[in-house]
């Protein structure tokens, strides 16, 4: 046969598969409610984009549950061709080499342009390996930004706090004295551990942040963050702090009510929050930190999840994953998923984007969160690696539970935390043998 | 068996396989992976995995939060047990003697034998919420701020009361058939015998429940062990936080949650040694006596 | 009888229906507080709570709860569930009433020569409750690709032997002269089972169906495990999903989220109070 029957051979053949069989891929993600509704929108408009690639998205519970879901398929070999991790899963799924395919070596290899340099700088590494190369693509990325209800600040006549000396010596008492709990967060091991140690560009494990290997050690047992706690349950005694338990929603409706001035959530929050209707004006700004540990403040790492492409699966398939990916990242798509949800953009060119429609004119809000992830890095903000997370996040909710109900101290807890945070990463490094 | 049993021999063997497979598979092999994957440490997507003796063991018997996760289960058993037999007791004992409208109480309060654990844990949820939660309220009025999921206790309590009501009817409904079976003449005789109504309870109603009684304690400890899972579940809204759990909620955070195959096998071990030494304890005492499981 | 002790008698009799009323309404009042907060508006519930009025929202939230599916988990109406839910319910009680008859028939009657091990094998299973191997049943039905199945829902729950020893307590109580005249008259015996004990045991039958319907239905940490795939779930398994909304909802949906806990609640109530002597008797007998 010719050289040039066999190429028209090829190329006839390729038409026809395209003319017949759409490549079917699946996603597994871990959005409920409205966000599993824009997920399925974006979907939609993925599948409507091209004839080549039908996607199908599966809603699979919790964060974990969807995980575990996950797990279990792969063992069983039916895993899907794109499972959603979150943040605290990160180890476990980049541990298990061979489970995914890097992102970036699916894009690569499927002839799709990848520059990590396009990405926003925060979001950037947290799904990478230690040599920078990134494993995950960023999905809903978000970081926790401070809410304030605009009219509390101005009946107290303060601003919103940029330190949190500011914020005890300053904003705090006028606004307890306005009548209002000064200040409440929704998550004490992503807001006041992980991107503690993020803003103050402080080191959270060994082997930089747990990247570097599997012998890591939590460095969480430090003066900056037990200062931070000290700070917290003196302010919960004299009313300027409230805690109202480990769930998330319990401490956001205090806000929304209006009895709570300033709430710490995710930039993930805006959309929902701008949805309803709160009877005050609210804004948002960044992160305070504490002038006695840093006066040059950096970026926080972004929270949320990302999407790894499971193995296991035909090239025309990862293919289709791939062009699903190159979908995702594109700027139209990431402002649509902006506006909709109130997750960042995680493009450099999308962020552009969306500025260039003068969304953050009307939003101002909208655009904290990417600002604060374009901070200034440092040697401690990329992320952090540490196997069995889920479980050291429980054991952090439990001890600063304790802390709050002043049922320990913050050296015990601290200590309590270290020790078994340890135990748990020694045992991680077994499994992974 | 049957002294004049049929002496067919394939037929039985036909009858007895389905149960054996479905046992042999779903009983005795997790059993034994369970048993095995104990002595492990293995990674969740099934690469890496070592061997590690008895060392689940070890991290779990000098870990302090097992043993207060241990001792809040036993505080916690105790307080279901004791008050959904005390009250059960007291309903039964009202509805065993009065005359009119018995049958419509003994509807009211066996009912709820039909709802799930989790919806229970969902109503305690509605019930104590922080802001406007009736039972919330109701202990604002006597100036206490009652915090269910801040507060350790509080939170204990709610799960307490769900576990409670959830398990009233089942010993209700025992205490008043065993009430009922007390035959008439002993009845009769205790009335002239024992003028008070205290009284007769006490040394005739009370023995000849005893029984009865004894059984129910085996099977509300299973419950509080077991069956409040939904319960603790829900009140604590999945997220384990400072919140008190159970053992049976432990093996769940860790093996299914957190992807800790090895210590989560552990538990469930030390889990069946437990209800193992229970049944036993139970066999030797009144013997032939099972529950539902 | 003089006149005090009529007084105190009446008395007494007071207190009796006090504590019994006492009694029903702590039984009772959660359930209607569900149902109150069904009829007023969300926004409403979310600042004021369960309250003694009654609004007109009951039909708008049954018909969401039961047809509408998005929004809410995704693809599961409260309608798929319900399905689920009597697939599981019956689906465990058949089963297991069948297996168990079968097996308990076979221990009974017949002469085998490793009965006892048969014996011991089957009924070693009531040691260990499922919760104690969650896992590594979890794991097993993994192997068997059996996720997200009615198989992999139903079948492992049989896996214990209550119905089987309920039954061999039962097939003992039998008349030995049956199985004898059974004989004499030439039965065989699937004849002498299905003629003669079928009959017999149809009231124990019933009782059993009714727990087991229950007991299946009311399952919560196997179905949570075992299914991921929403149009897999059981009504009492979305009580889960239920509680996960309500926390980050922009609205928490309370009127539509109780009448879910409301319909997972009505049916094997209902089951037990239309049937309950069967299952009383069913339940305090069998448990002797």
């Amino acid at each position: 046969m010719s050289k040039t029957t066999l190429i028209s051979v090829a190329a006839s053949l390729a038409l026809t598969t395209a003319a017949t069989a759409q490549t079917e891929i699946e996603l597994w993600h871990a959005m409920g409610g409205a966000l599993g509704e824009t997920v399925n929108q974006m979907v939609e408009n993925f599948n409507a984009s091209q004839g080549d690639v039908q996607l199908t998205p599966v809603f699979k519970g919790s964060y974990e549950e969807t995980l575990t879901a996950g797990i279990a398929a792969f063992r069983a070999g039916e895993q899907p061709n794109i499972m959603q991790v979150f943040d605290a899963g990160a180890a476990t799924v980049i541990g298990a080499e061979g489970a995914t395919i890097p992102v970036q070596t699916l894009l690569s290899e499927n002839g799709v342009a990848f520059d990590i340099e396009d990405y926003i700088s925060g979001v950037r590494y947290f799904y990478a390996d230690s040599d920078g190369k990134m494993i995950g693509m960023p999905f809903n990325s978000s970081s926790p930004i401070m809410y304030y209800n605009v009219d509390a600040l101005e009946a107290a006549g303060v601003s919103a706090p940029k330190t949190w000396e500011e914020f005890q010596e300053t904003t705090a008492p006028a606004l307890a004295k306005a009548g209002y709990i000064p200040l409440a967060q929704s998550h004490l091991p992503w807001i006041f551990t992980e991107n503690f140690h993020s803003r103050h560009n402080l080191p959270f494990a060994t082997n930089d942040n747990g990247y570097d290997g599997l012998d890591t050690k939590i460095l969480v047992n430090n003066d900056a963050i037990k200062a931070h706690f000290t700070a917290l349950s003196d302010w919960k005694e004299n009313g300027l702090f409230e805690w109202y338990g480990t769930g998330w929603g319990d401490n956001q409706t205090p806000f929304e009510e209006g009895k709570v001035a300033i709430w710490l959530g995710s930039s993930g929050s805006f959309g929902g929050l701008a949805k309803k209707d709160l009877g005050f004006d609210f804004s948002a700004t960044f992160m305070p930190y504490w002038e006695a540990v840093t006066t040059e403040p950096t970026q926080t790492f972004i929270g949320g999840a990302a999407l790894f492409a499971m193995s296991g699966h035909s090239a025309e398939e990862n293919a289709a994953t791939a062009k699903f990916f190159e979908y995702l990242s594109s700027p139209e798509t990431q402002v649509f998923w902006h506006k909709e949800t109130g997750y960042v953009p995680i493009t450099e060119a999308a962020y552009d984007m969306a500025k260039a429609q003068g969304y953050y004119n009307e939003q101002p809000a909208a655009e904290v969160g990417i600002q604060q992830l374009s901070l200034d890095a440092g040697d401690n903000t990329r992320g952090y690696r540490m196997g069995f997370y889920v479980q050291i996040r429980d054991v952090m909710n439990r001890e600063y539970g304790r802390i709050l109900t002043g049922e320990t101290s913050v050296e015990d807890a601290f200590q309590n935390i270290e020790t078994e945070a340890n135990q748990l990463l020694a045992r991680f490094a077994k499994t992974q043998g | 068996m049957k002294r004049a049993g049929f002496t067919t021999v394939s037929l039985p063997v036909f009858l007895l396989l389905p149960q054996l497979v479905i046992i042999a598979v779903f009983f005795y092999w997790p059993t034994v992976v369970a048993l095995q994957s104990s002595f492990y440490l293995q990674d969740p997507f099934g690469f890496g995995s070592t061997f590690v003796g008895l060392q689940n063991y070890a991290d779990l018997f000098t870990s302090r939060e097992y043993h207060r996760i241990a001792s809040f289960t036993v505080v916690f058993s105790v307080l279901v047990t004791f008050f959904s037999l005390a009250i059960a007791l007291l309903l039964a004992v009202k509805a065993d003697k009065i005359l009119r409208g018995a049958k419509t109480y003994r509807t009211l309060l066996m009912w709820v034998y039909a709802v799930a654990p989790p919806v229970a844990g969902f109503i305690a949820v509605i019930m104590f919420n922080q802001s406007w939660g009736p039972l919330t309220q109701f202990f604002g009025m006597f100036n206490y701020t009652y915090l269910v999921g801040v507060n350790f206790n509080d939170t204990a309590f709610a799960m307490v009361l769900a576990s409670v009501w959830k398990q009233v009817p089942v010993n209700f409904i025992f205490f008043l058939s065993g009430l009922q079976s007390i035959p008439r003449s002993v009845r009769e005789a205790a009335l002239i015998d024992n003028a008070s109504a205290m009284g007769r309870f006490w040394d005739v109603t009370f023995p000849l429940l005893a029984p009865t009684g004894f059984f129910l304690l085996i099977i509300n400890i299973t419950y509080s062990l077991f069956d409040t899972f939904g319960i603790v579940d829900t009140v604590v809204k999945g997220e384990p936080g400072n919140n008190p759990m159970t053992l049976v909620y432990k093996v769940y955070v860790d093996g299914f949650r957190g992807n800790d195959l090895g210590g989560s096998s552990a538990q469930s071990v030390i889990l069946m040694v437990l209800v193992l030494a229970l049944t036993i304890f139970q066999f030797r005492l009144i013997d032939r006596r099972i529950h539902y499981t | 009888m003089s006149l005090s002790k009529m007084r105190k008698l009446k008395l007494s009799m007071i207190v009796d229906h006090g504590v019994l009323i006492l009694g029903s309404l702590f039984m009772i009042l959660p359930l209607v507080m569900l149902l109150q907060m069904t009829t007023i508006p969300d926004t409403e519930i979310i600042k004021t709570g369960p309250t003694l009025k009654i609004g007109d929202q009951f039909d708008d939230n049954l018909y969401k709860a039961m047809f509408e599916a998005s929004g809410f988990a995704g693809e599961n109406s409260g309608l798929s569930m319900l399905k689920n839910s009597l697939i599981l319910g019956i689906g465990f009680a058949v089963g297991k009433i069948l297996i168990g008859m079968l097996a308990a028939y076979a221990i009974v009657y017949f002469r085998l020569r490793f009965a006892t091990l048969a014996f011991w094998l089957i009924f070693t299973t009531l040691l260990l409750p499922l919760e104690v191997r969650i896992l590594p049943s979890y794991e097993v039905v993994q192997w068997l690709g059996m996720l997200n199945t009615y198989q992999g829902l139903i079948i492992p729950l049989i896996a214990s032997a209550t119905a089987t020893f309920f039954f061999r307590q039962f097939f003992r109580s039998v008349p030995e002269e049956l199985v004898e005249a059974a004989r004499i008259d030439g039965a065989g015996p699937v004849k002498f089972f299905i003629d003669i004990l079928m009959p017999l045991s149809k009231t124990m039958i019933a009782a059993m169906f009714i727990i087991m319907f229950v007991y299946g239905w009311n399952q919560y940490l196997w179905p949570t495990m075992i299914t991921t795939d929403e149009d897999m779930y059981t009504l009492v398994r979305g009580i889960k999903q239920i509680v996960q909304v309500l926390e980050g909802a922009v609205v928490p949906e309370y009127g539509r989220s109780n009448v879910l806990a409301l319909v997972a609640v009505i049916p094997p109530v209902l089951v037990v109070v239309f049937f309950q002597s069967w299952f009383v008797k069913g339940l305090t007998e069998s448990d002797k």
